[in-house]
């Protein structure tokens, strides 16, 4: 892993808009405190956390770990082509992000599902309030990022990112890698770790 | 001023200051009534004089968020008022409403008030801060209608911006909250929630929403900051606002009978509340110190900056401060929430109508400033507010802690009125600087009409 | 260059479906205790860092982002880390 292979020349230069890098950072303010909460609350629930954790599909987990970190890599290379005003292969790489998020929240209804059937909601216990709320929280973050990847593709087929203006494409992308960055944690934490 | 009708939000603004002042009056009389019990007893008792001080302030903060539309909405869409006429008719629907409003608080008694009003055919009265009898509350329905058809006819003829799209948004919103205060369900815990539909999602939702679209307005104008800067950062604060706000209304959920899990969620969320307000004070900040222009009217600078700060404090940290569910299971309901409700109220809504006022009054008559000697009389009103605001605040939170501790923590709890024997002294040191706070509201208003040279519009 | 830049892109991805499938058959595989903690944390980590860095292309970003994002993971991580050291005590 080498660093700098970027055009050494440019200055640094925050990919995005500003103003979406403040709203990260309140995002993930909010998924660190919702970390904190449930990794605090289970030092003093330890047993019950593992016995209830046990039961969650960490398949149906994994498989959406890596729709999210192959969507977040699509992404890249969406920008990266635009950047080269290479506008096919950024919609094709696009169109498979979204679909990698879409994936996403097919599995997760599912999962919901599973555990619906099973009689399990947020009142059930105390994990499962846990459970129940940081996946919700980021399944709503995905279904945003979804809809931003929709109207960036929408955009994309209408021309108007290119290496004149790449501006708002790095913006949506921004915020899509924060939604992947979340889950990232999120994954190990609550349906790993024990 | 550009456009002759935005004159319209003028008596508006000065019926905003005279329930203003009644309100003040009407806090220090109950800031009386705390530590002398039979103080004006039997005829303003506590409970009126406590309805008559929290509905004056939103009616009055109503007054000024209309008037503030009025004058903003047209000016933004680049095209005059839709119907000048009906701004003003509704206005005095809403005075004489109102007036009528207060007189039948202080003239019969509340029971009363419900029976002659018809409170029996559909029931709304007898909730905090919603204790408008039935006729009223369609009244205040009528005017907002009124108000939204001639504002948004208004937006929709003319140029559509970030700031007016906002402004709408909370207004509309404001409008249709308040419909939850028609449904009185009998089951206690649904009536809660119904009655904080209202309550929570207009000061920590919707209302924000107008306010950052006002504090945007002003500070373009006053700055001459990139119109673009500042819309960029006022979608960040409200879409901030909204979220923090309305899952934050879970702190409201703690003790009535919600599910658990609402514990985790109000905590968490409204514990990120402070972040909007932290950004709102940065962004005030930030865009003065890049201003490209210096406006004549240092005074509504001023209190742009003091809306930033006072929100901050007021409704971010005291808000945060007994937010959190183990906090909140201690401190519920004392003098702590009473400090938390002065400043943030003050901090976050009058001084935005009062910037808005500041602004927009010289220009409505005449002139783009007002005189020097004029300002210095204007700020000496902020500072005396500000400061004694603040100063209520800490007397309220040293008297909610004490509180808590004796009533609440301590081994051998004290009853409730042996505990507001103890905190009296705060009380009276409170009640001093409630005294001070009506001097710099009399300053404030004498500004109004201090003479001397003027700069032209 | 764009292709140099890919190849990256695509080295990291690759690297990253590997750490996920290494957690996943750590938890599949029943493993626990503070060795497994900390290695999944990694692991996490390890993820983190390659997203803030090069997917949110923060490697070329001024000083301060790099800190606030990376910040914000060595915080959360060294959070859990505390809460599971207080719960296995």
């Amino acid at each position: 892993m080498t660093a700098a292979l970027s055009d050494p020349g440019e200055p640094p230069r925050l990919r995005g808009d500003l103003a979406i890098w403040v709203f990260i950072l309140a995002e993930l303010l909010a998924f660190g405190v919702f970390f904190a909460a449930y990794a605090v609350t289970r030092a003093y629930n330890v047993e019950a956390f593992n016995t209830a954790q046990a039961g969650l599909d960490r398949n149906i987990g994994a498989i959406n770990t890596l729709l999210l970190i192959s969507g977040s890599w699509c992404v890249v290379r969406a920008v990266q082509a635009a950047r080269a005003d290479r506008q096919t292969p950024a919609m094709r790489w696009m169109g498979v992000a979204l679909l990698c998020g879409l994936g996403f929240l097919v599995a997760k209804v599912f999962e919901y599902q599973a555990k619906f059937a099973l009689g399990l909601t947020m009142d059930s216990d105390t994990f499962h309030m846990f459970y129940f709320s940081l996946t919700f929280f980021h399944f709503m973050h995905v279904v945003l990022g979804v809809c931003i990847l929709a109207i960036l593709l929408f955009k994309l087929g209408r021309g108007a990112y290119g290496s004149h203006d790449v501006h708002g494409l790095e913006t949506g992308a921004a915020y899509w890698h924060m939604v992947d960055l979340a889950w990232i944690v999120l994954f190990p934490l609550v349906y790993v770790m024990r | 001023m550009k456009y002759t009708s935005q004159a319209v939000a003028k008596p508006y603004f000065i019926a905003a200051m005279g329930l203003f002042v009644a309100q003040v009056l009407f806090g220090l009389i109950m800031g009386l009534q705390y530590v002398i019990g039979d103080f004006l007893f039997p005829h303003i008792p506590f409970n009126v004089a406590r309805m008559v001080h929290t509905n004056a302030l939103i009616v009055w903060l109503l007054m000024g968020f209309m008037g503030s539309a009025y004058y903003l909405v047209p000016e933004e869409a680049e095209t005059e008022l839709h119907s000048p006429k009906l701004a003003l008719i509704l206005f005095w629907v809403f005075l004489i409403a109102a007036a009528l409003t207060v007189i039948g608080y202080l003239a019969v008694p509340y029971a009363t008030l419900a029976r002659i009003t018809g409170n029996d055919l559909l029931p709304t009265m007898g909730r905090e801060f919603l204790e408008q009898p039935t006729i009223t509350k369609i009244g205040i329905v009528i005017v907002a209608l009124g108000f939204l058809y001639n504002i948004s006819m208004t937006f929709l003829k003319g140029k559509k911006t970030a700031i007016t799209s906002v402004l709408l948004l909370g207004l509309w919103g404001l409008a249709i909250f308040f419909l939850f205060s028609f449904y009185n369900p009998h089951n206690l815990v649904r009536d809660k929630f119904y009655w904080w539909w209202v309550v929570h999602l207009w000061v920590e939702g919707v209302w924000e929403l107008i306010l950052g679209a006002l504090l945007a307005f002003v500070l373009i104008k006053v700055t001459g900051v990139d119109r673009e800067v500042i819309e960029k950062w006022l979608y960040v604060i409200v879409t901030l606002a909204l979220v923090t706000g309305m899952i934050g209304t879970g702190h409201h959920y703690f003790w009535i009978g919600a599910p658990e899990f609402w514990h985790w969620w109000g905590s968490i969320f409204s514990a990120l509340e402070p972040v909007p307000f932290f950004a709102m004070t940065l962004f005030a900040f930030n865009m003065v110190n890049r201003r490209r222009r210096e406006h004549p009217n240092r005074a509504a600078t001023l209190w742009a900056l003091g809306t930033g700060v006072m929100a901050f404090l007021g409704a971010g940290v005291w808000g945060f401060m007994h937010t959190l569910a183990p906090v909140n299971y201690y401190t519920h309901g004392t003098q702590i929430t009473a400090a938390h409700g002065h400043m943030a109220f003050y901090g976050a809504y009058v001084m935005v109508v009062i910037t808005m006022i500041s602004y927009a009054m010289p220009l409505m008559r005449g002139r783009a400033a007002n005189s020097n000697k004029a300002q210095v009389v204007e700020m000496w009103g902020f500072w005396l507010m500000t400061v004694s605001m603040v100063f209520i605040t800490l007397f309220l939170t040293a008297a909610g802690i004490l509180q808590v501790w004796l009533q609440r923590v301590s081994e051998t709890p004290m009853s409730f009125m042996a505990t507001q024997d103890q905190i009296a002294l705060f009380y009276w040191m409170r009640e001093v600087s409630g005294v001070i706070f009506l001097i710099g509201l009399v300053v404030y208003l004498i500004s109004f009409f201090v003479k001397g040279e003027e700069q032209a519009a | 260059m764009t292709k140099l830049l890919n190849k990256r892109a695509d080295r990291v991805w690759l690297l990253m479906l590997a750490a996920t499938l290494a957690t996943w058959a750590l938890g599949e595989g029943g493993v626990a205790g503070t060795a497994a903690v900390l290695l999944m944390l990694a692991l996490a980590c390890l993820k983190g860092v390659l997203v803030i860095l090069d997917f949110m292309e923060l490697r070329h970003a001024p000083l301060l982002w790099r800190i606030l994002l990376l910040g914000w993971l060595a915080i959360v991580t060294a959070l859990i880390v505390l809460c599971y050291w207080i719960g296995t005590r």
